[in-house]
């Protein structure tokens, strides 16, 4: 595990960083949010899921985990990269771990984050035509919430 | 036959068409009476006899051992609100209709445990029943269809295709049971048993009759059509209230009418040694209907294709199969 | 639409044979489903976004109502996170404890699962025989924990109380009530049943590379042959004390989904009988304030609960209620494989198949 997180962080020179002495999790810090996708792929070698994908709102910046497992140990790997406010969008990466699907989709649905390239981002939990995203800590409960009836629903 | 007795008694006191009349009117409170205790009470059985089956108690709070909980269930059934909406008005309400008329017709076609203890009676009565049995998969269309819900069509196409499937089965069973005692006639029938019970020397037959009979009447584990867990109700889902009440009496009633078509066609209906005929019928009728009643209570559902695959592949050739073994039989 | 024959069914999200709220837009032709669509979202309670304004001590009810059919699993997994993050050290006692009601509390959730999967099919009687062997250990839940759906034991450093006085004699007579249940009358019921095996055997199957694409674990996974329970793969508790096997079947069918169950659950019961007889005196909580402040960091805990896989990432800030606490539910993976799994079954199997992949939607939904 220790050598993977090496030599992630030597393959992606500069755009990797390794954050250490928290809990003995494998953490890796992605710099740039556009190299995901290659990450993912190099990942893809190591680990076979998506285990879940963490949206930490630091406003003004978003802090994705996204956590990788596998089925044969017990390793994780905790990919974080950072959005800004302005720009709350990163490319998706159903097409490599496709159970990043529903996930990406939930993260969409409570934190208004846009997944590039995602098949199918839709809100999951909430309706469609909730107002905000409430797991935002800027989020308020304001008339507009406070009054929502519902959605039309068409048969 | 009951008018007969009735109208001999009435005319002793009163001029004659008067005395007609109002013998037809006790006739029909009889009649009434008696349908209506019979499903109710089988009904009580049924649910007495699950609870026993699974470590429950039934019904306990209303009258003793809780024999009156069904007659509340059916005065509350009354009160009920009718909440369908968009339906085939004439379509919807022709169908609990002809369901608690055909089954209570059913009642009154058989003789209840004695010769001649029938309210109505025509020769061919068996094949009377047979055909009021059979009228269900037009029932099930129309009302599945009537009922503007995706739930019911389903339902009601399973329905069909699944008593289509088995009545065949059953007509060709009881015709060879008609071959072998030469008449259409429950008394002859049950006559024809006098030496040895048909059950007996054709086991193959009272199976296959018992299966096809249950599969027409939809009792578990062949109620496809109802499946309550994946169609809700099936064809049955948009009822409520008195509606819905009238298919709860004509299933019990249909339960009965099999459970004593087996008996008066297979186990010698009301003979038997010492104890008088409507005991032993009583005996036999209950012993049958029990059975009948188990196997919805210790076994899951097919699935729909896999009962018609039954019905066509095995049910129908076997019973084709028996026919022409008894004709064989008779005609040596 | 194009197709004239097709019927759009909206089942769910009311619907008797739906675990929970689940709503499944099947299209139909005839009997066959073409295509299936599960919609979930209508148990959402926000139970992230409470987190974040509750104490520590005060979520564990919150946990609770997640997976209600199996509670205590939830309360251990989000004790486990809360005292991995403020570095509290449990005594041995209370991991043995833990373990017990852990397993406990799985055998009860397995044995909804036997009973409503029959009931899924139209027999009735299997579910109320389920629901009575889980009577025996709800009481035992009860004598232990006052509670009985949504026991509120645990809290941080251990549990409220300690086990009353013979409770291991109670545990071990239900524990042999329900092994000779199990062995015996569900086998004549389910598995030497003939209509039982035809609607399970071969329907819905999921294959290795299937479960790997969804990311679905715990006993559905280990039904199509994929042996990783992180009971042995990274024992937590007191699970590498003792000694049990994990059951793996390779078909990845109904069936094998059934059956893995039915064996974790006299796997469960040598589970608790070992833990019973190892279990060590002690204090049963290790003293901690009721309102705690854990420093900056993320703490990632996953536990093997009754459905799979269940992780808590939790961000901590430094004050004392959680900076955002995400919880990663395994059935949450495996419905959205109900999207290829009910393609081209009769609608009849595709209750099955949903009854078999076993979700609560509480968990789901969170």
């Amino acid at each position: 595990m220790e050598n993977l997180s090496e030599k992630l962080i030597k393959e992606f020179n500069g755009k990797l960083d390794a954050i250490k002495g928290q809990n003995n999790l494998n953490i890796v810090a992605l710099k740039n949010k556009k190299l995901i996708k290659k990450l993912s792929w190099e990942i893809k070698n190591y680990f076979d899921i998506l285990y879940t994908l963490t949206v930490v709102d630091y406003s003004p910046v978003f802090e994705l985990n996204y956590v990788f497992s596998n089925y044969e140990n017990d390793d994780i790997l905790i990919v974080k990269v950072n959005l800004d406010e302005k720009d709350l969008s990163i490319d998706s990466i159903t097409d490599i771990f496709d159970s990043a699907n529903w996930e990406e989709r939930e993260a969409y649905d409570l934190f208004g984050i846009k997944f590039n390239g995602h098949p199918d981002l839709r809100r999951i939990l909430l309706p469609e035509d909730w107002p905000g995203h409430p797991l935002r800590k800027s989020f308020e409960i304001n008339d507009e919430v406070r009054h929502w009836t519902g959605l039309d629903l068409k048969f | 036959m009951i008018f007969d007795y009735v109208y001999s008694i009435v005319s002793r006191f009163v001029f004659s068409p008067l005395s007609y009349i109002i013998s037809f009117i006790i006739i029909a409170i009889l009649a009434v009476i008696v349908t209506a205790f019979i499903p109710v009470f089988i009904g009580w059985v049924d649910r007495k006899y699950s609870a026993r089956i699974q470590s429950r108690y039934g019904p306990v709070y209303v009258g003793p051992f809780g024999l009156l909980q069904n007659f509340a269930d059916l005065t509350k059934m009354l009160g009920k609100r009718f909440i369908a909406t968009n339906i085939d008005v004439l379509a919807f309400n022709f169908t609990p209709i002809v369901v608690a008329t055909s089954s209570f017709a059913m009642l009154l076609l058989l003789p209840l445990g004695a010769p001649g203890l029938e309210f109505i009676s025509i020769p061919y009565s068996l094949l009377f029943v047979y055909t009021l049995l059979a009228i269900s998969p037009l029932l099930l269309l129309v009302a599945g269809w009537g009922e503007n819900n995706k739930y019911a069509l389903i339902g009601g196409f399973r329905g069909a295709a699944q008593i289509i499937s088995y009545e065949l089965a059953l007509i060709i069973v009881l015709s060879s049971v008609a071959l072998l005692s030469g008449s259409y006639s429950i008394p002859a029938i049950v006559a024809g048993q006098s030496s040895i019970w048909y059950g007996l020397y054709l086991p193959v037959t009272l199976l296959i009759f018992i299966i096809s009979g249950l599969a027409i009447i939809e009792r578990e584990p062949f109620d496809v059509p109802e499946a309550s867990q994946e169609l809700q109700a099936g064809w049955k889902v948009e009822y409520s209230g008195i509606r819905y009440g009238f298919f709860l009496i004509g299933d019990y009633v249909r339960v009965t009418v099999i459970a004593m078509l087996v008996t008066y066609l297979f186990l010698g209906g009301w003979l038997g040694p010492v104890l008088p005929g409507v005991l032993w019928f009583i005996i036999k009728a209950a012993i049958v209907l029990m059975i009948i009643l188990t196997p919805r209570w210790i076994f899951g559902r097919p699935r729909i294709d896999q009962l018609i695959k039954f019905g066509w592949n095995w049910l129908l050739p076997l019973a084709i199969l028996n026919l022409i073994l008894v004709e064989l039989f008779v005609v040596l | 639409m194009e197709h004239k024959d097709r019927i759009r069914m909206n089942i769910g999200p009311v619907h008797p044979a739906m675990h929970g709220v689940l709503k499944l837009i099947l299209d139909v032709e005839g009997d066959t489903v073409v295509k299936a669509e599960p919609e979930i979202g209508f148990l959402h309670r926000a139970s992230e976004k409470i987190a974040e304004m509750r104490y520590f001590s005060n979520y564990y009810p919150i946990m609770d109502k997640l997976d209600y059919v199996s509670a205590l699993n939830m309360e251990i997994l989000y004790a486990s996170t809360v005292e991995k993050a403020a570095g509290i050290t449990i005594s041995e006692r209370a991991t043995y404890m833990r373990t017990i009601m852990a397993e406990i509390q799985r055998i009860m959730s397995h044995l909804i699962f036997i009973g409503s999967l029959g009931e899924d099919f139209g027999n009735l009687t299997s579910f109320i025989w389920a629901l009575r062997e889980r009577e025996l250990l709800m009481t035992i839940v009860e004598k232990i924990s006052g509670g009985r759906l949504a026991p509120m034991y645990m809290c941080n450093g251990g549990m409220f109380y300690d086990f009353p006085e013979g409770i291991d004699k109670d545990i071990l007579e239900a524990l042999d009530k329900i092994e000779n249940k199990v062995k015996h009358e569900y086998s004549a019921v389910f598995t030497k049943n003939q209509i039982f095996l035809s609607r399970t055997k071969g329907i819905g199957i999921m294959t290795k590379d299937m479960i790997k694409r969804y990311g679905i674990t715990g006993p559905i996974a280990r039904a199509s042959g994929i042996n990783r329970d992180l009971r042995k793969v990274s024992p937590y508790l007191a699970y590498d004390k003792v000694d049990f096997d994990v059951p793996v079947e390779e078909n990845g069918d109904t069936y094998s989904r059934f059956i893995v169950r039915l064996n974790e659950i006299l796997e469960s019961i040598k589970i608790i009988r070992q833990c019973l007889k190892q279990l060590p005196a002690g204090n049963y909580k290790t003293a901690v304030p009721w309102i705690i402040r854990i420093p900056k960091k993320d703490t990632f805990v996953k536990q093997e609960s009754s459905r799979g896989e269940m992780g808590i990432f939790l961000v901590t800030d430094g004050s004392d209620k959680p900076y955002r606490l995400k919880l990663r539910s395994p059935t949450f993976f495996a419905i959205r494989a109900l999207e290829e799994l009910l393609v081209n079954v009769k609608v009849a199997d595709a209750f099955v198949i949903v009854a078999s992949i076993d979700p609560v939607m509480g968990e789901v939904d969170r």
